[in-house]
């Protein structure tokens, strides 16, 4: 079988409009996921967190850094941060975080070792829909179509 | 090789080149989280806000639904008194007067030569306060005038505190359909100057003269809902009688209908009356009363032109055993299609007949004192203005350009106005004779409240913040009324809080018993506040004086009689700027986007008219032009036809479709007292132009050519074709359901025909509008549509059939597809996989149902209407098959929604969109597999009514239909 993790070769990580790092948030504090990505719990969306989440700990923690200098003059003007998109599944796949997230799944599994990335990289795994198939059949999950097509 | 490596192969060297089908590249690529967050959004979560509908003056109870801060759906409210969960097609399409692409941004004004210029609010309000100041100045302060819908609540209440403070109390309330005939009725049986409500839930015996009760006539959800307790499975079978011109989506679903021309419904009443007064049913009445009604019954007589023939007095002896064999009955007199014809004298003698039924104050309760203003009235306003006695006019959520018999004169009369000030969602004919017009907030964006009967208040919250720089009509009163100091209170005071304000007085009169805070969050979250309504007593009036009939007119040969009525989308014209509603059909004639004129069998031979040639329909009043359809069920000498449609000036979807049928009626308003307009009566001749057109209709035949289609329990069985041999050894091996098996119940009974179920599906499944060419080439893509049967002979006149995909066990379109798009779910439900589609259409040749639609294009919808679509549902693209999946979003949510409550989904927990809105509850869905199911449960215990569509091609559907009841006949009078 061709392998999986060879299908599509990770493109470096864009330059995103602040230099957040995961591998400083997630893996070097540990902050849990579901800190800042709190929809997975309740929600389809993992959603991203908000400015204030961000500032709730900025306004102590590392507040004079140059990065969060700036994040804070986003937060104060109200501006718009445009994250650029990295996870992505086509409009015809209807994916809900809640019930994978319900089972106790590691988000790592399917967005690979973002405690690792300091700039994020699109998780490959997304790219195909064996990987999610795969998953289904090992974990008894459903794959009927209208599970994620409708 | 082996297919799928083919399959394969293409696959990877096509990808390069094409887009996958169903897959947009047209997607945002960034991500914009918010700065604070709002506490009520997940992104990813529907909330639901409870509000108001203010499409029609009916008051119902809605719930937006809201994800990410946009409104994507409304639904009736099941907790709220007048619509109970159900929603009409007009409700349902509210969300697309909130994102019309014709929504008024900024306000306007007219420079000197006529043209729009966009202005500031600063300088808006500058010109409207120093103009009213001018007018008070100079001491003509109580001639200005305000016109608005016929509206109620707090608004109201604003708009007359607004205007006494300037000094004046010159008030106009414009409803087209004001139902004069009834008021005026009212006001001559009881001495009571209103319109009365009609509760059907505990009439067994429902008898209408002319009223659409189920479509468009004073609160048709609320009627539907109470009037379909006794229908289907109800208790108690009601019998419901409807004697009008036109058969409409009401008369084809009463039990009897009797073909009746306008200016036979007087004697028809009366004769009832009469057979009433001589029989038991009267005893009921003290010997004094009962003398009376006898002896106004007498001089009604001698009014009431006299009908040869016995087929009225049979038609009437059938109604007056009805009407006395009933405990509890209801008479309703439908004057907006028969007023102009004697149709005060019908309300009027409805209304005795149902005095002397002992329906007053049980069945029919005067319980509101909401009204518009009289059509004379209106004509009054227009004559003044020409005088020049009018200094300044504002006009809200009011057009009577468009919908007045001679709009045409009140616009040049406006134009004698110098001050004319319109405030609204978006232009219309009236706003444009405007010379300021204010932007203001559409009912889903704004605060506000409604009281249809008096103890029933809807509160309206907003659902959405307002997309563009409108506001809300109340702040811009508050702010001018401070502006010129009309003692409104503080410069920080908003319409939220008066309305709040006014709402501490509903508090006080309640007995709700908790405080101020609690009762109004309460009143947030319920929808309103409301409590046992309570109606007024009424007898009957001393001295009584009678209505006047009108002389029938002289007819000459190609003279008919014309009728108008509101159409059951666009109603009396409002609706037209809603795509949803022009693509939804006429229950009657089937047909989209315009205005078709219905004519009789016997006329269209006599006048050699065949379907879809243009008629030129003149009167004395003005002449149209407009297709003609025939149709069964009309009455000979009639010509019926809807208003709504020939907008000039109403936004991009309104304007030009149809013809606007209003300038064919005599502007003076009619000699029977009631000083409405005469919708009905006015001769007008018909000739045909020669030119033809192609109609845009839904369905090629009402004729079931013995397939038995649409079923009816209780009627001898009808010739049948040669019994079809039955597929009995299938195929494929059977299919087993473990899990859910989900199934239908379609109820023919209770189905109305409203087309409610129709619009709904539409908004929750991201369903585009084609329009009418692609409808002509039979590309609609409606997944649910309402087929009309007529009966051949003595069954119902017509009935209606929801036909949407069966789910079918054996489904003909799963076997033909080559890639497995089409496939069965372990749930029994026929799926679709868009993705995997690739467009032969193969399934849809094969479904015996025809309920597949094929996109042949990318339907893209215009901006900001977009913003409607339902999330979680794929925007289908061009080239894929797509039908109705049994909304198997609400499904799969349901589902999530068990498993995260750790427990099964239960009956109930999936309401499709159709059934939801249903207003009578003509839909049941759930899962066959659950005996305790409500689809298991009417299966087992209304068997005998149970049949499949087509049975006997095998296809083992899921939906399975109860046939209508039936056990009347028809007769023309």
């Amino acid at each position: 079988m061709r392998g999986r993790d060879t299908f599509r070769a990770p493109p470096p990580g864009p330059r995103q409009p602040l230099a957040f790092s995961h591998r400083i948030h997630a893996g070097q504090n540990q902050i849990a996921c579901q800190y800042c990505h709190a929809g997975v719990r309740s929600s389809t969306a993992a959603g991203i967190p908000s400015l204030q989440r961000c500032i709730g700990c900025h306004t102590l923690v590392a507040a004079t850094k140059p990065e969060i200098v700036r994040l804070r003059a986003f937060y104060d003007t109200k501006s718009q941060v445009r994250w650029i998109r990295l996870n992505d599944i086509p409009d015809f796949v209807h994916f809900n975080h809640r019930p994978h997230v319900a089972r106790g799944f590691a988000c790592q599994k399917c967005h690979g070792m973002v405690q690792t990335m300091d700039e994020l990289q699109p998780p490959f795994r997304l790219a195909s829909m064996s990987w999610c198939v795969e998953c289904h059949r090992e974990n008894g999950g459903s794959v009927d179509c209208y599970t994620c097509h409708r | 090789m082996r297919r799928r490596d083919f399959l394969k192969i293409v696959g990877a060297t096509g990808a390069a080149a094409t887009a996958l089908p169903g897959c947009s590249s047209r997607k945002p690529q960034s991500l914009i989280p918010y700065v604070i967050p709002h506490e009520e959004i997940i992104p990813g979560r529907s909330v639901w806000y409870s509000s108001v509908c203010r499409e029609c003056p009916a008051g119902c109870g809605i719930r937006a639904r809201v994800r990410e801060g946009r409104v994507t759906k409304v639904e009736g409210n099941p907790e709220h008194p007048i619509n109970m969960g159900g929603l009409c097609a007009r409700g349902q399409a509210s969300v697309q007067g909130l994102y019309s692409p014709d929504r008024l941004q900024t306000p306007l004004r007219k420079n000197s030569s006529g043209q729009w210029i966009a202005t500031s609010w600063d300088e808006a309000l500058g010109i409207m306060v120093a103009g009213l100041s001018g007018v008070r100045d100079a001491g003509a302060a109580p001639h200005i005038t305000w016109l608005s819908n016929g509206g109620s609540g707090s608004l109201n209440v604003l708009i007359d505190e607004w205007l006494s403070g300037l000094g004046s109390n010159r008030r106009f309330r414009y409803e087209p359909f004001d139902n004069a005939s009834l008021r005026m009725a009212s006001m001559l049986a009881f001495g009571r100057d209103e319109i009365p409500s009609f509760i059907l839930g505990s009439a067994t015996v429902v008898v209408s003269f002319g009223a659409d009760f189920l479509e468009t006539w004073l609160s048709p959800v609320h009627q539907a809902v109470e009037w379909s307790t006794h229908r289907g499975t109800g208790d108690r079978r009601s019998i419901t009688i409807v004697a009008g011109p036109r058969l409409s989506a009401t008369a084809a679903s009463a039990d009897r209908f009797f073909v009746a021309k306008p200016e036979d419904l007087p004697c028809l009443a009366l004769t009832v009356l009469e057979m009433l007064l001589q029989s038991k049913k009267s005893s009921g009445l003290a010997t004094a009363e009962r003398a009376r009604v006898e002896s106004i019954a007498r001089k009604c007589r001698s009014q009431v032109p006299a009908r040869e023939g016995t087929a009225l007095a049979d038609s009437a002896r059938e109604i007056c055993i009805a009407l006395a064999g009933a405990t509890h009955s209801i008479v309703m007199p439908g004057d907006s299609t028969c007023d102009g014809a004697g149709g005060t004298m019908t309300a009027f003698l409805s209304l005795l007949i149902n005095y002397v039924c002992g329906n007053v104050g049980s069945t029919l309760l005067y319980q509101s004192a909401r009204r518009s203003s009289r059509y004379d009235e209106m004509l009054d306003l227009q004559q003044r203005m020409n005088a020049g006695e009018v200094p300044a006019l504002l006009i809200n959520d009011a057009n009577p350009v468009y919908a007045m018999p001679d709009g045409i004169a009140f616009a040049k009369a406006m134009r004698h106005v110098p001050i004319v000030i319109g405030f609204g969602t978006c232009t219309d004919e009236t706003l444009e004779e405007a010379s300021l017009v204010f932007p203001t907030h559409s009912p889903l964006e704004a605060w506000g409240d409604v009281e249809p009967f008096d103890g029933v208040h809807g509160l309206q919250q907003p659902a959405i913040m307002p997309l563009y720089g409108t506001r809300h009509l109340g702040d811009i009163l508050l702010e001018t009324g401070r502006r010129m100091n009309l003692g409104f209170g503080s410069p920080q005071d908003t319409y939220h809080e008066y309305l709040k304000d006014r709402w501490t007085e509903i508090h006080a009169k309640s007995q709700a018993g908790m405080p101020f805070d609690q009762f109004w969050s309460q009143a947030l979250w319920k929808g309103g506040s409301w409590e046992r309504l309570t109606a007024a007593h009424v007898s009957l009036k001393e001295g009584l004086e009678l209505p006047a009939v009108p002389a029938e007119a002289e007819k000459g040969s190609s003279a008919l009689s014309l009728m108008v009525y509101p159409h059951v989308g666009m109603y009396d014209g409002r609706g037209a700027n809603k795509p949803w509603l022009h693509e939804l059909p006429d229950p009657i004639t089937r047909l989209v986007w315009g205005t078709v004129a219905e004519i009789s069998t016997e006329d269209a031979v006599r006048l050699g008219i065949a379907n879809g040639d243009i008629l030129k329909v003149s009167s004395q009043f003005g002449s149209v032009e407009v297709p003609a359809q025939v149709t069964r069920g009309i009455h000979a000498g009639i010509i019926a036809l809807p208003l709504g449609g020939g907008h000039t000036n109403y936004g991009r979807t309104a304007t030009g479709v149809g013809v606007n049928v209003s300038r064919l009626l005599n502007s003076t308003p009619s000699s029977e007292m009631s000083g409405g307009v005469s919708w009905s009566g006015t001769q007008v001749d018909v000739s045909v132009t020669g030119r033809k057109t192609q109609l845009a209709s839904l369905q090629g035949s009402v004729l079931q050519y013995g397939r038995e289609i649409f079923q009816t329990k209780g009627q001898p069985d009808p010739a049948r074709l040669p019994e079809v041999e039955r597929e009995t050894a299938p195929l494929y091996a059977g299919q087993e359901y473990k899990g859910h098996r989900w199934g239908m119940v379609i109820d023919l009974d209770r189905c109305t025909g409203c087309g409610a179920c129709v619009t709904a599906c539409y908004a929750e499944n991201n369903i585009p509008v084609v329009g009418r060419d692609e409808v002509r080439r039979g590309r609609s893509m409606t997944w649910i549509r309402i087929d009309r049967y007529e009966g051949d002979g003595d069954g119902p006149a017509s009935g209606f059939l929801p036909m949407l995909c069966q789910q079918c066990g054996n489904a003909p379109c799963e076997t033909v597809c080559p890639v497995y798009a089409a496939y069965h779910t372990e749930e029994g439900l026929n799926g679709q996989v868009y993705n995997r589609c690739i467009g032969t259409r193969y399934c849809a040749n094969n479904c015996p149902y025809k309920v597949r639609r094929f996109n042949w294009f990318d339907h893209t919808v215009e901006e900001p209407l977009n913003w409607q679509l339902n999330p979680d549902v794929t925007v289908r693209t061009k080239g894929v098959m797509e039908k109705c999946t049994f909304c198997v979003q609400r499904i799969v949510e349901a589902r999530h929604r068990a498993k995260a409550a750790q427990q099964p989904v239960s009956d109930g927990d999936v309401l499709t969109a159709c059934q939801q809105t249903c207003p009578s509850k003509a839909i049941v869905f759930g899962d066959l597999n659950d005996p305790k199911s409500e689809v298991v449960r009417l299966r087992r215990t209304e068997g005998s009514r149970a049949y499949r569509v087509l049975e006997e091609v095998n296809t083992d559907p899921a939906i399975v239909y109860m046939k209508r009841k039936w056990n009347g006949k028809n007769r023309k009078t």
